[in-house]
């Protein structure tokens, strides 16, 4: 991550170099190249007219951007302004996290890539016509992360409503999650906010703060604008008052006089912002009381995207691959329940989850991002829980197209025989094939049952006859799903995997988003991975050691009161 | 012949053309597009004395359709209070069609706008009233919410600049900024809640009127002249091709009557 933003600095610099601008609108006259490499790259999904309808955009979401309205979502600009050239170089150079816009720093050069933000422009007039550069956000003002911080952004997220979309504790499975559209009548999630690696605009406390001040241009997010920010024109302390005199049944005399006097001072605010954004004229005083209010608004706004940072790990897991497989704790006696409090003591290993896009019909636009996963294991049992996100708890939808029936799923997947040695062959990772694979398959319509199957290729699974083997607890909670599943290391079944202690067993998962219209082959998957029943501690470690210094230290007595005696001896 | 023959061929592509274009941008923000008011050139506010009026009814032809009954997917103890409809197409007594714009398509100069009037969209049971709502350029429109949930006002603007703006349970008042030119009507919709609908015409001059729910409108004051009076409905369309020639004389009153079918 640092080696990248030196090397974007070098790049930086090295373009300031060459175009010597004197703000961040530095792309040079839109040029023949410009248009070459744009038809070249991009017109597949952007279109040749930039109207976001290349040959590919019907198989993407979110959908490619159409140029032709000026709706950039990732800007360092006010709500209502262009991006700056800066913002479409960025963009292009870094691609967008959680979308199918990839980064063109290694396929174009960095005059190629100026000559694009140059053609680019050309498809929407409002470009040309403003005169004045865009209004770039100010991050002056910038609160540092704090306990306290956090606290009151944690307010402002319910205040504000960011809890219709991204749910309670943001994972994007806000009640209004399912209904959003972009302004092309697009079908789009709100962000889960515990992932910010999917991010479209990075997730630093900064790009963050940006998104809320100049807010998600063609997407549902509103902006931070002090013409509707809640109670604009109060102090942070008048604006809890009056939420709390308004979220009474009933006021007193002297209260709605408070509140009246409240009303007065936004009225008096939002009056001004209003006659700023319309153009009108202001007094010095007016602008004076306009930025003494947004001063608030921007602070809100920090406190919040402290929060919302709160939210996230540091960065994306690192996959369970190297010395980071996932391994199972032996523990002595019965195995933790789905809801023990012993679970949250052990560091779950992460599986990231891609679409699956070897057989029809793919997945191109994956929703599940990937899932955790801990385990135990006693002399006899064996207990999984798997973690994963999910937006909407779908157990039973109609898929428009198909017909067929969408709900949510996972399965895991195991070899039927393990594979002796690291060399020998797993079975094929997509359900196996000419070597069969073992498989859990959960369905959130049957929370409480795991049907077992055996599977020789992705179209070719067969339910086991011997069923009810697995022991099976599952949730939905605020956009999450556990599910845990236990079952005996040993079983009669011939069609199952047998396990045991040391023995490094390939391990993958599929799962399913009903609400993303996943269903049979179109789903998320993963590779094999490798799973192992941690080795028990032996007991002897308590023996020999102890043994082995006793016997050394009888040893050197005795070979004291040896040469002793035999000193003695001499005299 | 050659000439004939690749003239056909160009012809033929354009069509596959629009066409594909048609498809590709069949959605419900792009349709209206197609389907906008037209505005004169210019605009001049003038005292207009023993001015005439035009009224008339618009109905709507075909069978009264049933209203579609709306699924309201959150917040049902504030939005399903009562029963909510598709306001697309509301058709009340003998074929009367609600919310039409029908409007002078090519007046020049005439009465100033009523500086007066209240401009707002009501959000009460996660419902927009009204659901058709002139707004004169120049002019500030307040959306109040009168419900204890939060909604966002998302304005689908194209030529002036787009309005997305949070209005929690707590602001029941939230004013929009005056817009510079004329424009849609767009489309209005709340994010939160994905069924509300609304629609908004933002007008350079006061000569528009909504029909009620009698399907009647009246436009007063009218300079005497002969002028095209033009017609919008979300679901009927407009007569944009074909618009209705009317003469007003001084202090005269005209009666213009529509009958609109589905597009």
């Amino acid at each position: 991550m640092r080696i990248r933003t030196i090397a974007l600095l070098l790049i930086l610099f090295g373009t300031l170099a060459v175009f010597s601008p004197a703000d961040a609108q530095n792309a040079p006259e839109a040029s023949e190249r410009g248009k070459e490499v744009y038809e070249d790259s991009c017109a597949h999904c952007h279109g040749v007219e930039g109207r976001g309808d290349g040959s590919a955009a019907e198989n993407l979401l979110p959908r490619p951007r159409d140029f032709t309205r000026g709706l950039y979502k990732i800007r360092s600009t006010e709500a209502g302004q262009l991006p700056t050239d800066q913002d479409l170089f960025d963009i292009i150079t870094e691609g967008m996290p959680g979308s199918s816009m990839p980064e063109w720093e290694t396929a174009l050069s960095t005059d190629d890539r100026w000559q694009l933000v140059a053609y680019i422009k050309t498809f929407y007039p409002g470009f040309k016509e403003n005169e004045t550069p865009p209004k770039q956000i100010t991050l002056a003002g910038k609160i540092s992360y704090a306990e306290q911080s956090v606290e009151i952004g944690k307010e402002l997220y319910v205040e504000l409503g960011c809890v219709e979309c991204h749910g309670n504790v943001g994972r994007g499975d806000g009640t209004s999650a399912p209904t959003l559209e972009d302004s092309w009548g697009f079908q789009t999630w709100p962000a889960n906010l515990t992932q910010g690696w999917t991010f479209r605009g990075g997730y630093d406390t900064e790009d963050i703060f940006k998104r809320f001040i100049g807010g998600i241009a063609g997407s549902p997010m509103p902006a931070f604008e002090g013409d509707s920010f809640l109670n604009f024109g109060l102090t942070a302390e008048e604006s809890k008052r009056l939420i709390e005199l308004e979220n009474r049944d009933e006021m007193t005399e002297a209260e709605e006089e408070e509140s009246g006097k409240f009303y007065e001072k936004m009225d008096a605010a939002v009056d001004i912002a209003l006659t700023i954004q319309e153009g009108g004229e202001v007094s010095a005083a007016d602008i004076q009381t306009y930025n003494d209010a947004m001063k608030i608004v921007y602070e809100k706004s920090w406190h919040l995207a402290n929060y919302v940072k709160s939210l996230m790990p540091e960065k994306r897991p690192e996959p369970a691959i190297g010395n980071n497989v996932l391994r199972s704790q032996y523990v002595q006696g019965a195995l933790p329940a789905i809801d023990d409090a012993v679970w949250e003591t052990f560091e779950a290993r992460y599986f990231p989850l891609v679409g699956q896009v070897v057989i029809e019909p793919r997945q191109f636009n994956p929703t599940i991002d990937g899932v955790h996963v801990k385990s135990f294991y006693n002399d006899t049992e064996v207990a999984f829980l798997f973690i994963w996100d999910d937006r909407t708890h779908t157990t039973d939808e109609t898929d428009e197209n198909t017909g067929k029936t969408l709900e949510d799923a996972l399965a895991v997947q195991f070899p039927v025989k393990v594979p002796q040695g690291p060399t020998a062959p797993k079975p094929y990772f997509l359900w196996g094939g000419r070597l069969p694979v073992y498989l859990w398959h959960w369905k959130a319509s049957m929370p409480e049952q795991v049907t077992e199957l055996t599977a020789k290729g992705i179209n070719n699974a067969e339910v086991q006859e011997v069923q009810g083997e697995l022991e099976v607890q599952s949730d939905y909670t605020d956009g999450q799903y556990k599910l845990w599943v236990k079952r005996a290391l040993k079983t009669e079944d011939k069609k199952d995997l047998q396990l045991e202690p040391s023995v490094f067993v390939p391990i993958a998962f599929s799962a399913w988003d009903g609400s993303n219209g996943d269903v049979d082959t179109k789903r998320t998957m993963t590779s094999w991975y490798t799973f192992v029943l941690e080795p028990v501690p032996s007991s002897r470690r308590f023996v020999y050691p102890p043994l082995i210094a006793i016997l050394s230290v009888g040893l050197l007595f005795g070979l004291r009161a040896f040469v002793q005696r035999r000193n003695s001896e001499e005299v | 012949m050659k000439t004939y023959l690749l003239a056909s061929l160009t012809l033929l592509l354009a069509c596959c053309y629009v066409g594909i274009v048609g498809i590709t941008f069949a959605d419900h923000h792009e349709a209206g597009e197609m389907e906008m008011l037209v505005f004169p050139e210019k605009y001049k506010p003038m005292a207009v004395s023993n001015g005439g009026t035009i009224s008339g009814v618009v109905k709507f032809e075909g069978d009264k359709p049933e209203m579609k009954v709306l699924e309201i997917t959150k917040d049902p103890k504030v939005c399903g209070v009562t029963e909510k409809y598709d306001e697309s197409l509301v058709v009340g007594e003998d074929n009367a069609l609600k919310n039409t714009i029908v409007y002078l398509i090519d007046i020049s100069q005439g009465k100033d706008f009523d500086k007066e009037a209240k401009l707002e969209i009501d959000q009460k049971e996660c419902k927009f009233t009204p659901h058709v709502q002139i707004v004169p350029v120049g002019q500030r429109l307040t959306m109040l919410n009168n419900d204890r949930v939060n909604h966002n006002v998302h304005i689908f603007s194209k030529i002036n600049r787009p309005v997305n703006k949070q209005q929690t349970k707590n602001q029941k008042k939230l004013r929009i900024a005056a817009v510079k030119k004329a424009e849609g009507p767009v489309a209005v919709e709340c994010d939160i809640h994905g069924w509300m609908s609304a629609w908004i015409a933002y007008v350079p001059h006061p000569y528009f009127a909504v029909t009620n729910e009698k399907g009647e409108f009246t436009l007063e004051e009218v300079p005497a002249g002969t002028y095209k009076l033009g017609y919008w409905h979300e679901a009927c369309g407009t007569n944009n091709e074909t618009p209705v020639e009317v003469t007003v004389e001084a202090g005269g009153t005209v009666t213009q009557d529509f009958t609109l079918k589905l597009k």
